[in-house]
Formats: C-alpha cells, sequence, structure tokens
C-alpha cells in the first residue's frame, strides 16, 4: 500500500518554480532516497507534503501519519531535549518520551540540557526523536548527514534501519550525497531543478553513469 | 532621608504597574516578532471598565477581574486585526496596532467622555517607623509579584507554555510539530491584553488615567522591555522597577516633566548601543 | 515602481490646476482648508518617501514640522526679518534630523519607530522648558511673513505660498527619484545588504533621506508659524506625527503622489465629519470620535488590504487608460 502518493506536483515561489510536475510514490514499510543538490526543490517536496507550501498544481496524497524532520534540525533551542521531544507530541498527545530514550539511548544524559548546547549529532537525534514522536507512518528526514561526522551518521542510519526492521517504520530520505542514502535504501529517485531526473532501486541508480558521476563521486574515492 | 524613601516607593508601584504593561508586550513580541503600539490601551481600557463595573454596584476583586477579564478580549482583537491576516509584513502589522490603538481612542471617548477617571483603591496607610506607606502600594507590588510568580510557572512547568516558547523561538519547527503559529499569536496577543489590563487595573486608583495615558504606559512599558532584553517577560520586572524608580527620583528631585524624557532618554541610548554592535547581517533577521 | 512613476507625472499638473483655481473662487473656509492640506502634504511626501522609498519607519516627523515651527517663530520674535526665519526654518529642521539621525539610524524597524516616537516625546518636552520658546505656554505675536515690501496678510496669500512650497517639494523630490542616487535608494528598501554590496553608502543614503524628510517638515512648519502667529507644544501632539503616516500609508507609500492622495483623503474626510459631529444634536466630543475612527479605521483598511495605498488601487487602471489613449 501507498503511504505517500504525488502526482505531478507543481510548487511555484512567485515567479520561480520549485517543484515542476513531480511523481513519487513510497510503499507501507519501504525506506526510500530522494537524493538532488542544492536548490534542486528536495526541502520544497517536504514541505509541500508537510502542508506549508501550497500547491500550484499536481496531486499529494498521504496515507497515515506523517512526519517531517527539517533540514537543519530546526530544534527549540531555549527548551530541554525532554520538552522538545514532548512538543513532537503535540498533536497525538501521547507524551510520554521513554520508549523515544530507549531508542536513543544516547539521549538519556542530555534530558534535561538545553537543545542549543548540544552537538549536531546529538541534535539530529533529537529531531528524529521529536519526529518520532507523534507516532508517524512515515518519516522523513531532510540532510540529515549535513554537518555530521561520517560515524555519527552511520550511527543514526543504523537507528533508522533498526526502526524500520522493528517497526515497520516507513522512511524517505532525502539527502544531497547518494553515499548514505543509497546504503540505507532500497528504492530511489533522483531530483535536478524541479524535475525527477531517474529512478529506480538504489542499485540501479548506483549503476547509472548520471548518478555515479554529480551524486557518488565520493564513493570512487573512498575505493580507491 | 523619609523624601527619597518615599520617592522609592512611588516608584516601585509605578514600575510594578510598567513591568506588567512590558511583560505584555515581551510576550506578543517574542510570539508574533511585532511591537504592539496599542498595549498601553488595554491598560486604560481596564481601568476605565473597573470604573464603571464599581459604580454598578460589583464589588471591588470581581469588578477588576471582569475588567482584566475584557481587556484580554481587546488583545485578542487587537491581534486578529495586527496578525489574523496571512501574509501581514511585521512593519504592517505594527501601523495596524496604531490602528487599534487609535480606534481604542475613540471607543474610550464614546463610552466615557475625555476626561480623566479614577476609582479608589485600598485606603488608607501603614505606618512604618514614620513613614507612611499607603496600602494601594502593596496591593500594587504583591499583585504584580503573583502574576509574575504565575507567569513564570506557566512557561516553566506548563506544556501550552513551552508551545508559546517553541512558537517564539522557532515558528517554522512549531508548524512542523502541529502548533498552529496563528493560533498561538492570538493567545500571545490574549495574554499581553489581560497583562495590560492588569497594569491599568492596579495604577489607576495611584493615577487617574485618560483616554490618552496609554502613550505615557506604552513608553514606560517599551523602555522597560528594552531594558529586560526582550526576551524573558520575567526580567521585565527588573526593567520596570528600573525605570519607575529612576522616574519617581526625578521628579522628586529635578524637574516632573522630565521625567519621561528620561525614560526615554536611556530606553535611546541603550537601543543605540544595542543597534552599533549588531552588525547589517543579523539586523536583517528581525 | 516604473509604472508608479509615469501616473506621478500628472501630480505637478494637477497641482497647478489647483493653485490657478484658488485665484478669488473659493471662500475662506475653503482657503484655509487648502493651507492645511498643502502643509500636511509637503510633509507627507517626505513621509512617503522615507517610508517607502527608503524603508524607514518615522512617528517623529511631527517633531520637524514643530523645529521648523519654532526656529522661525523664536527668530522673528527676537528681531531678525521673516525671511530669514523661512529659510532657517528647513535648515535647522535638516540639521536636528542629521545630529539625530546617526544614532537612530542605526536602529531598524519597530526600534527605529519607537526611538523616532521617542524623540518627538523628548522634544516635546524640551521646548516646553525653554524660556525662549515660551515654554508651556508657547510663543506669540509671530510677526507676519514679509517679502521685499509684500506682507503675506490673508489666508489667500498663504494659500499661494504653501502652494509654491509644495510644488518645490515635489519637483525636488521627482528629480532625486529619478537620478542614480534615487535608484540606489531603492535597492536600500529591499535589501540592505544588496545595496551594500552593489556599492551604495547605506549609512549615507538613510540620512540623508532622512534629513530631506525633516527639511520637508521643517519647510511646512516655518510656514505655519507665519500663517498662525502662535505655537506651543500643544500644537504638535504624536497624534500629529501618526497623522502623517496614515496619510503617507493610505496613499501609498514610496509615491508623490501617493503623498499628496493620502492628505487630500484624509483631510477632507476628517472635515466632512467633524462637519457631521458638530451639528446640533450630536454631543460635543462627537468631532475627535469620529475623527479617531476614521484616522483608525482607514489605517487598519489601508495597512491590511491595500499595502500600496490608494496609488496602487488607482495605477494600473491609470495604466489600462494611459495605454488606450496612446493606441
Amino acid at each position: 500500500m501507498n503511504l505517500i502518493e504525488i502526482e505531478e506536483l507543481v510548487v511555484r515561489y512567485g515567479s520561480i518554480t520549485a517543484l515542476d510536475g513531480v511523481s513519487l510514490s513510497v510503499s507501507q514499510g519501504e525506506m526510500v532516497a530522494l537524493v538532488g543538490a542544492n536548490g534542486a526543490g528536495k526541502s520544497t517536496l517536504l514541505r509541500a507534503l508537510s502542508g506549508v507550501v501550497r500547491r500550484a498544481g499536481g496531486k499529494v496524497r498521504i496515507q497515515g501519519l506523517f512526519a517531517h524532520v527539517p533540514e537543519g534540525r530546526q530544534l527549540f533551542p531555549d527548551l530541554t531535549v525532554e520538552d522538545n521531544l514532548r512538543l513532537g507530541a503535540f498533536r497525538s498527545r501521547e507524551r510520554d518520551t521513554s520508549w523515544v530514550y530507549q531508542l536513543l539511548p544516547e539521549l538519556e544524559r542530555t534530558r534535561r540540557q538545553r537543545a542549543g548546547t548540544l552537538s549536531g549529532g546529538q541534535q539530529q537525534m533529537v529531531a528524529i526523536g521529536r519526529g518520532l514522536m507523534s507516532r508517524p507512518d512515515v518519516l522523513a528526514i531532510d540532510e540529515m548527514s549535513l554537518g555530521l561526522a561520517p560515524l555519527v551518521v552511520r550511527q543514526l542510519a543504523r537507528i533508522l534501519a533498526q526502526l524500520n526492521q522493528t517497526r515497520g517504520l516507513t522512511v524517505l530520505l532525502v539527502e544531497q550525497s547518494a553515499l548514505v542514502a543509497f546504503s540505507l535504501c532500497t528504492r530511489g529517485y533522483v531530483l535536478e531543478t524541479g524535475k525527477i531526473v531517474a529512478s529506480g532501486t538504489t542499485g540501479e541508480l548506483a549503476q547509472s553513469s548520471l548518478v555515479k558521476d554529480a551524486y557518488l563521486g565520493s564513493v570512487r574515492k573512498a575505493a580507491s | 532621608m523619609s523624601a527619597f524613601l518615599s520617592y522609592v516607593l512611588h516608584g516601585i508601584a509605578m514600575g510594578s504597574s510598567f513591568a506588567l504593561v512590558a511583560s505584555g508586550l515581551i510576550i506578543i513580541y517574542r510570539v508574533t516578532r511585532v511591537v504592539n503600539l496599542a498595549q498601553g490601551t488595554f491598560a486604560v481600557f481596564a481601568a476605565f471598565t473597573t470604573s464603571t463595573l464599581l459604580g454598578a454596584g460589583l464589588p471591588h476583586g470581581a469588578a477588576e477581574l471582569l475588567a482584566v477579564l475584557v481587556a484580554g478580549i481587546l488583545g485578542l482583537l487587537a491581534g486578529l486585526v495586527a496578525v489574523g491576516k496571512r501574509g501581514t509584513s511585521p512593519q504592517a502589522s505594527l501601523i495596524a496596532t496604531l490602528g487599534v490603538a487609535i480606534f481604542c481612542y475613540a471607543l474610550e471617548i464614546l463610552i466615557w467622555g475625555d476626561q480623566p477617571r479614577s476609582f479608589p483603591g485600598l485606603a488608607g496607610s501603614f505606618e512604618l517607623s514614620g513613614l507612611e506607606l499607603p496600602k494601594q502600594y502593596v496591593v500594587v507590588v504583591a499583585a504584580t509579584i503573583l502574576v509574575f510568580a504565575l507567569l513564570e510557572g506557566f512557561f516553566e512547568w506548563t506544556y501550552a507554555g513551552k508551545a508559546l516558547t517553541a512558537c517564539a523561538s522557532n515558528p517554522y519547527a512549531a508548524t512542523l510539530v502541529g502548533i498552529g503559529v496563528v493560533r498561538m499569536s492570538l493567545f500571545g496577543f490574549m495574554l499581553g491584553g489581560a497583562l495590560g489590563g492588569v497594569a491599568g487595573v492596579l495604577l489607576a486608583p495611584l493615577s487617574p488615567m485618560s483616554y490618552d495615558s496609554d502613550l505615557s504606559l506604552f513608553v514606560n512599558g517599551f523602555a522597560s522591555a528594552i531594558l529586560a532584553g526582550l526576551k524573558r517577560p520575567v526580567f521585565a520586572l527588573v526593567g520596570g522597577l528600573i525605570i519607575g524608580m529612576a522616574e519617581a527620583l526625578v521628579a522628586g528631585y529635578a524637574k516632573a516633566s522630565y521625567q519621561s524624557a528620561l525614560a526615554l532618554l536611556l530606553t535611546l541610548a541603550i537601543l543605540v548601543v544595542q543597534g552599533a554592535r549588531r552588525p547589517v547581517l543579523q539586523a536583517t533577521e528581525e | 515602481m516604473r509604472g508608479i512613476m509615469r501616473t506621478e507625472r500628472y501630480a505637478l499638473p494637477a497641482l497647478l490646476l489647483a493653485m490657478l483655481c484658488l485665484a478669488g473662487l473659493f471662500d475662506e473656509t475653503v482657503l484655509s482648508l487648502y493651507v492645511l492640506f498643502a502643509l500636511a502634504a509637503i510633509v507627507t511626501v517626505g513621509v512617503s518617501l522615507l517610508m517607502g522609498q527608503a524603508g524607514q519607519v518615522s512617528l517623529g516627523q511631527g517633531a520637524f514640522y514643530a523645529c521648523g515651527a519654532y526656529t522661525a517663530g523664536v527668530l522673528t520674535t527676537q528681531g531678525a526679518p521673516g525671511l530669514v526665519g523661512f529659510i532657517a526654518a528647513p535648515f535647522a529642521a535638516a540639521a536636528l534630523a542629521f545630529v539625530i539621525g546617526v544614532p537612530l539610524l542605526l536602529l531598524r524597524g519597530h526600534h527605529l519607530a519607537f526611538a523616532t516616537l521617542a524623540a518627538h516625546l523628548i522634544f516635546l518636552s524640551v521646548v516646553g522648558e525653554m524660556t525662549i520658546t515660551g515654554g508651556d505656554v508657547g510663543l506669540q505675536g509671530i510677526p507676519r511673513l514679509r517679502v521685499g515690501g509684500f506682507q503675506f496678510d490673508s489666508v489667500l496669500s498663504y494659500a499661494y505660498l504653501s502652494s509654491f512650497a509644495l510644488l518645490v517639494v515635489v519637483i525636488l523630490a521627482r528629480n532625486i527619484l529619478a537620478s542614480r542616487p534615487g535608484r540606489g535608494l531603492r535597492a536600500l528598501s529591499s535589501s540592505e545588504i544588496a545595496a551594500a554590496s552593489s556599492g551604495v553608502p547605506v549609512g549615507l543614503y538613510k540620512l540623508a533621506v532622512f534629513a530631506l524628510s525633516a527639511a520637508f517638515a521643517g519647510l511646512a512648519g516655518g510656514i505655519y508659524a507665519f500663517y498662525m502667529g502662535y505655537l506651543a507644544p500643544g500644537s504638535f501632539p504624536v497624534l500629529l506625527s501618526i497623522e502623517y503616516v496614515v496619510m503617507a500609508a493610505i496613499g501609498g507609500l514610496g509615491t508623490i503622489a501617493g503623498g499628496l492622495i493620502g492628505s487630500a483623503v484624509v483631510l477632507l474626510l476628517v472635515h466632512a465629519l467633524s462637519r457631521l459631529a458638530t451639528m446640533s444634536g450630536m454631543p460635543s466630543t462627537a468631532p475627535v470620535i469620529l475623527s479617531y475612527a476614521v484616522y483608525a479605521v482607514l489605517l487598519m483598511a489601508a495597512v491590511l488590504f491595500l499595502p500600496g495605498g490608494i496609488m496602487s488601487a488607482i495605477t494600473p487602471a491609470w495604466e489600462r487608460i494611459f495605454r488606450r489613449t496612446r493606441q
């Protein structure tokens, strides 16, 4: 069953067309990657899913609860980690945070710390935790790896994979670098200046020359 | 010595109401990024309403509470005008609150006329080692402390208070999490209105108000808010007391007409120094 | 922006037409209303440019108006010839603007708005204390303006004088807007950073516009002093500064024609309402209530629904007519 279905989505900011007829879908239990350079329209797509920006055309269908973890973490810096998490449950009203600390044990000791004082990796964990608090069926994460050390990113990726396997959480991972996204996800799309230019399994995409040159440059370097 | 102390006491009483006005300004500003030019009119409206209710036979306490409620509703209406319409820029909202303030003038003169009004507070005074301490001063200070304690509790310990803070610090993330920014903004305005109302209700017995008293209340309130750094409402208490005492001392030892000019100059000085320190880049974030 | 500039062309001829009509055709009431309009328009054009083109909010233009008025009044009551007072007025106001502008223009948005409001209040408080200005009671017996043998006595003469001043202001403003500094100014209001990086001396321009709009207000104030013959701090309440903002906002911020239209609309409306309110049967406070209510509603409506003011509403229609007549 498709939890997210986007058909020919068009989004405009004034006279600029950010998304020009984008179609994609995410089925239940999947981990899907959306890769694109800066300004390609990735964040706009997520904002359209969250309802923060208006559609100029096309259809968006979401089944179940959708949680959007925005780029740059976007925490509430003056509130504690605990408060940030609890505010994530604003809609769902189930304010108990203990299960999130079980999934992300490193956050337990930062519970009473002001979110603005945490490290990048910890903040990203809080952001993901806050998204999880709304008990979503689909979790979309924008630029998770931005500004984080590879070790930290791998740790976060492991957590997402675990969530996907044990709790059936559907994940839409939006990234600039395809490296993490393709290693974690089974299927993917490539977005360029508002249009989907490639789609398929991540294995296929990793082989395509388009993706290789633009988004997987680091793979070759790492391999050699 | 007793003259000095009496000035200080007067300053504390006045400063408390400035602090209340300031806290309303701060809350509204933090949540909506709008400076509410009508903040003083909430106080005046509440004061007038109280005098009418008392005249109608309502007991003390009930009249004041009802007036504060009315002020809260007025705040809500002001909020609807200022931020109710999508896409209103902060500059436009600022001017819209100016419109609200002027409309309140018209309303106030229509209902109550253009002459100064007051109502009796707590009569009599305490005798403290030769010093006369009017009981109303005690009421003012006690009520102010109570209100500020409640505010702190609201923001530090309640979920709604945290949601309001969240909305103020990061409206984008708040929207994603489901906190309606418009709803929070209106709530902020309502709270600001009520706080302004409390200020008016406490101040009126000490100093009769007319429809244009809101200007000096706003100016003093804003000055206190600036001193408090426009961040946490609690700091407004300190800011208000400083402004109140400074003004009382100037009025006592220098000329009374200079007291407002002093508060203004102090505020301007702080604003300019802050403005000079801030580089151009940061300023555009406002 | 270009479209608005084109309709600005009609501001001048319209004004000239109005001036010609003045010649003895109307009675004193209309003429005195006209003088008020012209004086308000002079200040409002300045406010409109300041707020619209340079993006600065000013709630204190009344102080510069008062500064010009008091300069002219004090100089002439101390024995200086009328012309000296008349010319000194705008310069004094501009000088004041330069002095307080340097610290004040470090502020932005609502901080600047508050600062200008505070400046007005401080100015009033200072003027109310000085003996040379007559303190709270005010300055009386300001001699009528004499220029080379001709004495400005009648309302008609002041109508012409203020029209002439308005003409000068409009021409000056138009030329500045069309010039290179004018374009730099517009760049300023949209983005200070962009303007600064393209070489626009941001601080200097802001100060210059601030001083220029103050000069306009000072000029109007000077004329006001000679026209009234009497000044007091009570003639220049904070509400006056707010009135100018209302007029500018309603007419259309950033446009010269908007400054004229806004002043005309507001003054006419207020006058009509006060006539209505002073009819028998209405309470004595009715005029005040109605004028406040009208200001308030106009302001809120303008700022919420017509942020470009009346000019933004009529400009598209104007353009259509203009294009049709071209073809």
